[in-house]
């Protein structure tokens, strides 16, 4: 694939954009609040779409079309079982107790409901998967380039951190959710002529059905049994480790997507930012997930005439983490060639800036000026968030060189929100609608659910991952195994916490008002238009989801 | 213009405005003839970018 000077042109263009965003925010931003939580002032719409660009990342974008074409059909999971089920449980129960409280991030809510070292380990852990994200994201987009425009890989670490620096660095917050907007658009609609040409040259979904093994094209048909799928996994397995355990323990307490909701105007507006943001989010796989069940397809062989085939790793084997740039240099001409480039760098910048916002936000309020420097000046935490900035985006380059040594991103990203985030929401499950739990049992539930995480990802092996205790249980995918491993966290993390807690002292409950569901007064939506209550909204998104996961049973 | 650059509706617009101009300019330009994907993709953009810059909705009078 070569670049030609129109294709340039709109990098370009893309590029005094997002850091003329930077330096148009730059003005606004007098505090530290400013510069890391908005001052909760920012617009609904901006709000949604920013929610769900904070997950559009290169580990999105390219990842999913990766399992597309890897595992089919079955990978709309991540949307219809994974996502919309948890971002309107977010939107509904959680969003009051997160905004209610003022937190200015999901650790202070853990200090608050209970106690500073269930806050300092959740803010920790959090700041290490962001930095990991970061670097995955960065390494995704150098390898890219890389690979199809011959770019060096270390420049093109370099260069483009250094461009996500400079915006999230004038304008922090604010500069980061606004660029997030534009990226939206742009990978939406810039990948969108590629689903719409190549879904024809394919011949339309009929033909796919017709040509691909059904088990590609049936979402739940082939999940009865574990070796009938090409993800390896029951159904029972899904439904718990990914449409619960993962699902809930990302969507509603990673910092990274509740952040952009915790910077909506109200509290109305808040709940409402995961419910809009689940529309789009429902329709992604027409964009993400579709395109890589499109190329297997072009590669059989009643559409050999069409030239295109997924590019092979050294060792033969296909590398799906290809199948977009190829499909993109494939079909797209100089000019919508830039648009499809672009749109690719901005997935990256997305995930990037999204990560290194929610990370310096956590470094600065939960770890600096809570266990190092207390009362201090605004300014001087206003600087100190800056200059984290400069360091997480460090951070994340040498991140980005150790991501180097793993094959899929996807399973590898899975594998990390599984240490993490899979026992973390069985502690604000219980700590939201139990008020019996202690700080205590929350932070030897976290122990207790990551080391589970570890052992059970050291005793299982799949695709060569894992097993580094000892490989005793094989699992066909490391998808699969994420899903395990994150399921044993979340069971150690949720009885662990209900022991300890009933043999420790809970919180008076005037400490607790707001905080938990029993002792908070409920929001008023009747009081409101249907279409603007949550509960109405998030069920009307809850049965088109279970139709479509009809549709393509 | 400044006041509407702080404007996100309005910065949008403009990105997809200019974008779909160097597309279509590329097409008026190039010698080889250029695919109609770019004229397509370029005037849907052009369509949206004006629709993002002229149409004020409610969200951007917040």
């Amino acid at each position: 694939m070569s670049l030609h000077f129109a294709d340039y042109l709109i990098i370009l263009v893309y590029f005094i954009f997002v850091i003329g965003v930077g330096f148009l925010i730059k003005r606004k931003i007098k505090s530290s609040n400013d510069f890391l939580t908005s001052s909760r002032s920012i617009p609904l719409w901006i709000t949604s779409l920013a929610f769900i660009s904070a997950n559009l990342g290169a580990q999105e974008v390219i990842g999913m079309v990766a399992s597309g074409a890897k595992y089919g059909i079955m990978t709309v999971h991540f949307y219809w079982v994974g996502a919309i089920f948890a971002m309107v449980f977010l939107g509904v129960f959680m969003m009051p107790f997160y905004y209610g409280s003022r937190a200015r991030s999901v650790p202070e809510y853990l200090s608050l409901r209970f106690d500073e070292k269930t806050r300092g380990l959740n803010a920790i852990s959090f700041a290490v998967m962001t930095v990991f994200s970061s670097g995955i994201s960065l390494y995704a987009l150098a390898k890219l380039m890389e690979t199809i425009l011959h770019w060096d890989f270390d420049i093109s670490i370099w260069v483009s951190a250094g461009i996500v620096m400079v915006y999230t660095f004038l304008g922090g917050l604010t500069s980061a959710v606004y660029n997030e907007v534009l990226q939206f658009f742009l990978i939406v609609l810039g990948l969108s002529p590629l689903v719409i040409i190549a879904l024809q040259d394919a011949g339309g979904w009929n033909n796919i059905k017709a040509l691909l093994q059904p088990e590609m094209t049936h979402a739940w048909k082939y999940m009865g049994n574990a070796n009938d799928n090409p993800m390896g996994l029951h159904f029972m397995s899904l439904i718990f480790g990914l449409g619960f355990v993962m699902s809930f323990g990302y969507w509603c307490t990673d910092f990274l997507v509740v952040q952009r909701a915790m910077i909506a105007r109200n509290m109305g507006d808040a709940q409402r930012t995961p419910i809009i943001a689940a529309i789009p989010k429902m329709m992604m796989p027409l964009i993400v997930v579709l395109p890589g069940i499109i190329a297997i397809t072009l590669m059989q062989p009643a559409l050999a005439s069409k030239g295109y085939h997924i590019p092979t790793t050294a060792s033969g084997e296909l590398d799906y983490t290809m199948t977009l740039p190829s499909l993109i240099a494939h079909y797209y001409p100089t000019g919508i060639l830039g648009v499809g480039i672009t749109a690719l760098i901005a997935s990256f910048m997305s995930g990037m800036a999204g990560n290194v916002t929610a990370f310096n936000s956590v470094f600065t309020f939960d770890i600096y000026q809570s266990y190092f420097v207390k009362n201090k000046s605004d300014r001087h935490y206003l600087l100190v968030g800056k200059g984290v900035t400069v360091v997480g985006i460090l951070i994340s380059i040498v991140t980005a060189y150790i991501a180097k040594s793993f094959n899929n991103i996807n399973d590898f990203l899975q594998l990390v929100f599984g240490f993490v985030n899979g026992p973390l929401f069985a502690t604000f499950l219980l700590g939201m609608f139990w008020k019996r739990t202690t700080g205590h049992g929350a932070f030897w539930g976290l122990i207790a659910g990551t080391a589970a995480a570890a052992i059970t990802h050291g005793v299982t092996i799949a695709e060569g991952k894992g097993g580094w205790i000892a490989p005793l249980y094989t699992i066909k995918s490391g998808m699969g195994q994420a899903f395990i491993v994150a399921a044993v966290s979340w069971i150690f993390n949720f009885f662990t916490t209900i022991i300890v807690s009933l043999v420790t002292k809970p919180k008076p409950d005037e400490q607790l008002k707001g905080l938990v569901y029993s002792l908070t007064e409920k929001p008023k939506y009747h009081e409101q238009k249907w279409y603007l209550r949550v509960v109405p909204l998030g069920l009307l998104l809850l049965v088109i989801t279970i139709l479509l996961n009809f549709i393509f049973f | 213009m400044l006041k509407k650059l702080n404007d996100l509706q309005f910065v949008i617009g403009l990105f997809f405005t200019v974008v779909s101009l160097i597309l279509l300019l590329n097409v008026l330009l190039a010698s080889n003839g250029s695919s109609n994907l770019n004229v397509y993709t370029g005037a849907c953009f052009l369509v949206f970018g004006l629709s993002m810059i002229f149409i004020k909705g409610k969200a951007s009078r917040q």
